[in-house]
């Protein structure tokens, strides 16, 4: 196998993970892999070492992935809201005790429900949060690549982050407290 | 002294070292006599890396061997 046969082998499943994510769509995912090693073979003399490989080949395939949603979106729902706590007028958690189960999910094998909790709650993020919460919290890249490939400035960015965990986070919380609360 | 809601705003920055010494001695003024807010601190903390397992994916064995031919036949053909 040559070299390069086993960079792409290295990094295919966390590539082809982040365009899949990205699109949502196995046949767009499999296309994004193939042009962004194509492309990344292409480059393969400004690469140092395999590090500098991984971090390029995701820019590239979060740039691919997100040309595609770009181009596939027709009309963005207008304003979506995001879920996250609430307060009382006076700004104290409206809603507690919370439990603490960041313990808890440390330790087990994720729970199926939860998953599945997961994996619905974020779908329903409003795109743009989306896309940066999968590229930072999921896949790992730094906010400056987020920032290269998405256009946006870093503030904006973290301050979508931050709402988008904050919803991710309510979502986890419902389902651990799912018997405890009325519906 | 420094809400919930304030608090919970700054998580983000907190996490990351980003705020002024000032600002990160009200927060922690805040959480630790908030245990709802110390909570959420930890709860938002596990919040991502619990999404990264959920949000898992493997590339299908087919998928891998296309993948292995595309780019053999491109690599093949360019030189
Ligand atoms: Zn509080």
């Amino acid at each position: 196998m040559s070299a390069f046969e086993a960079l792409v082998e290295s990094h295919q499943d966390k590539v082809y993970g982040l365009a899949l994510r990205m699109t949502r769509s196995e046949a767009d995912a499999a296309e994004i892999t193939q042009d962004t090693f194509l492309s990344a073979y292409q480059h393969l003399k400004d690469f140092r070492g395999d590090a500098a490989f991984g971090s390029w080949v995701h820019r590239i395939a979060a740039n691919h992935a997100l040309m595609r949603l770009r181009h596939r979106r027709v009309t963005q729902a207008a304003e979506v809201e995001l879920q996250g706590p609430e307060f009382t007028p006076r700004g104290t958690l409206a809603d507690y005790p919370v439990s603490d189960w960041s313990r808890d999910a440390e330790e087990k094998a994720l729970d199926a429900e939860l998953g599945q909790a997961i994996r619905q709650s974020a779908d329903r993020l409003p795109e743009g949060y989306r896309e940066v919460f999968l590229l930072k919290d999921v896949d790992g890249l730094s906010y400056e690549q987020i920032a290269e490939v998405t256009g946006d400035s870093i503030p904006a960015i973290k301050s979508r982050l931050h709402r988008a965990r904050l919803a991710l986070r309510e979502a986890i919380d419902a389902f651990y407290n799912r018997d405890n609360r009325g519906p | 002294m420094y809400t919930c809601k304030d608090s919970i705003n700054l998580l983000l920055e907190y996490l990351e070292g980003e705020m002024s010494p000032e600002e990160s001695r009200h927060l922690q003024e805040h959480l630790s006599g908030c245990s709802p807010c110390e909570e959420f601190l930890n709860t938002y903390r596990a919040t991502p890396s619990l999404c990264k397992r959920a949000l898992a994916a493997r590339m299908p064995k087919e998928v891998s061997s296309k993948l292995t031919e595309f780019l053999r036949t491109k690599i093949k053909s360019a030189s």
